[in-house]
């Protein structure tokens, strides 16, 4: 994807649409409607190339709630087989953006599109379907609080499987083992720690084998130590993953996508990083093109610093 | 200019209009997804059954009694003594508990305690963010938490109501024998009066109040926002909503079953 790609498209229903420079296709996209000139100055709306296909594309995505503009036409995509990280300050759309991709939220105008389909056009029992696709990790885990550990790991098999109540213990107890929750399975959620909660919301979201892996802020209310062991856990299991894929010929390899604003998992564990600023992004890339970028809000922000474009405000 | 303070005085009409409009849709979705296959939700509707049982069951033993003794029976019976006609107090309770105070005891527990039960519960969910990862794992909250609890609520209802028109008419027992007066009279004006019309209009009713209760409830639990207050906001309101769609929907309800059947509206000797 290059930088003429993320200018509007005419063809867009969108009010700015139609105030988009006319003839000179690489230049910069105009700011949203009432936004401050100097708010969108660091954005560079640059794209590094990944060399891959993205599974997962936003186009000119706007949304808001109330007077509160979350998404601000936003154009990001994530490629395929790769773990990429949705990386930006706190209160910038980045769980909206989890949720427009499995149609839990529509935009207000623009696009999503999952393997080229368009989420917000699908009919309601074409997006269950699509869901499947999905695994999703939520920020406290979402687990059921009337079932214990093995149910809720179980609880998509039974619902959209056949499979033998013998064949689900196999393929349970694989996943609760994988993240180390082997011995927990008769306990019930509110009996686990937070960070056992999220090792047992990862490994229901992966008993379907979905293609794509969604993980809200992995990271918030664990210790260092515990984030670094979920992030080499979610490399690892990508790992083991993209090789099944490869050898079971499937055609679409394993997508994962971390949304956090923690840049030390996002250094450890990325392979691409987008970054997400005021609604939409401000560059993207493979990891080391974004460590090594020239911006200073990107310089900044993956340093951690105090001193930049990014304050308070 | 006009527009806009035309739009800013009926902001807060608007917010309710569009909130009763959704509930209705609920109701639409409740129902078809109630009847359309697979019925998957067997297990988790005998499971609300029995939880509304085990909640309500006493206090509604407790209300209706103490109810029916104290408002139709002892006050309605002071009166009729002054006319030495305490034997009407029998056909007075088919109007009084059959038709109205039995049904209406009977939703405002189950609305108080089983409504509210219920949205504390699917509101908790929906902060916890279960009901999202319902979605996410391809399974419709609506057919697998509404559609249960809504007619787990009516039968329920519906069934209870009989139980409370039963403790409803012993407190009239209780009123007259406190007047030191046989229950032989009681019992003939209560049988001349009572008819079957009376009886299944107001388990009718009833079940129709479970389904509001249910309704309103899942209602404002599904759609809690803003953490634990946001919950404890929610069954205020719910509780609040479900006892004013009660109120006016008995009024219509016994309107139009008198205006069907008139002959309701004699008072038989």
């Amino acid at each position: 994807m290059s930088v003429a790609s993320t200018a509007p498209q005419p063809e867009r229903h969108d009010p700015e649409a139609a105030a988009a420079p006319l003839g000179g296709g690489s230049s910069r996209p105009v700011p949203p409607p009432g936004a401050p000139d100097d708010h969108y100055e660091f954005h560079s709306y640059t794209v590094h190339p990944s060399g891959r296909r993205n599974v997962v594309e936003f186009v000119d995505t706007y949304k808001s709630f109330g007077p509160n503009q979350i998404l601000r036409g936003l154009t990001m995509g994530l490629p395929e087989g790769m773990v990429s990280m949705i990386l930006g300050p706190s209160g910038t759309g980045k769980s909206v953006c989890i949720k427009h991709m499995v149609g839990l939220l529509y935009p207000d105008s623009g696009d999503v599109l999952v393997h080229g389909e368009s989420v917000p056009n699908m009919t309601e029992s074409r997006l269950f379907e699509m869901r499947k696709k999905f695994g999703l990790l939520f920020q406290d885990g979402a687990l059921f609080s009337s079932m214990n550990l093995y149910d809720n790991v179980a609880f998509p098999l039974r619902h959209h499987t056949n499979k033998s109540e013998q064949e689900i213990e196999e393929i349970v107890m694989r996943r609760l083992k994988e993240v180390g929750l082997g011995n927990a399975r008769e306990r019930f959620p509110n009996e686990l720690s937070g960070g056992m909660r999220k090792r047992a919301g990862f490994a229901r979201a992966l008993v379907l084998g979905p293609d794509i892996v969604l993980f809200d802020e992995p990271d918030s209310g664990l210790d260092p130590v515990r984030t670094a062991l979920l992030g080499e856990l979610i490399l690892e299991v990508h790992r083991e993953m993209v090789e099944e894929a490869k050898a079971e010929g499937k055609e679409f390899l394993p997508t994962f996508a971390v949304v956090t604003h923690d840049i030390m998992s996002a250094r450890r564990v990325a392979d691409y990083i987008n970054v997400l600023w005021r609604g939409r992004i401000v560059e993207a890339g493979p990891a080391e093109a974004m460590l090594n970028s020239e911006n200073p809000f990107i310089r900044q922000f993956l340093a951690g610093d105090s001193q930049g474009p990014l304050s308070m405000d | 200019m006009i527009r806009a303070t035309v739009d800013r005085a009926f902001a807060p009409t608007r917010g309710v209009l569009a909130e009763a409009g959704e509930m209705v849709i609920l109701t639409g979705r409740t129902i078809v997804s109630a009847v359309r296959p697979p019925y998957a939700y067997g297990a988790e509707l005998a499971a609300q059954f029995m939880f509304a049982l085990r909640l309500c069951w006493l206090p509604l033993l407790i209300a209706t009694v103490a109810f029916g003794y104290e408002a139709p029976g002892l006050q309605a019976a002071n009166f009729l003594v002054l006319f030495g006609a305490l034997d009407r107090l029998g056909g007075f309770f088919v109007l009084a508990s059959i038709r109205e105070f039995a049904p209406f005891v009977d939703a405002i527990v189950l609305a108080g305690v089983a409504g509210t039960a219920i949205t504390a519960d699917l509101g908790a969910r929906r902060i916890r963010e279960e009901l999202d990862a319902l979605e996410v794992l391809g399974v419709d909250p609506v057919k697998s938490l509404v559609v249960p609890r809504f007619l787990a609520l009516m039968l329920v209802t519906g069934l209870f109501d009989i139980y409370a028109l039963v403790f409803g008419v012993f407190g009239g027992v209780l009123a007259t024998l406190v007047n030191n007066e046989p229950l032989g009279p009681f019992w003939a004006t209560f049988f001349n009066n009572a008819t079957t019309t009376d009886l299944w209009g107001s388990v009718v009713k009833t079940t129709l109040f479970g389904a509001i209760i249910a309704v309103v409830c899942c209602y404002k639990g599904m759609t809690a926002s803003g953490g634990a207050e946001g919950v404890g906001r929610a069954v205020n309101q719910a509780v609040v909503i479900t006892f004013l769609a009660i109120f006016a929907f008995n009024y219509v309800f016994t309107q139009v079953l008198l205006a069907t059947h008139p002959a309701l509206t004699t008072i038989v000797k």
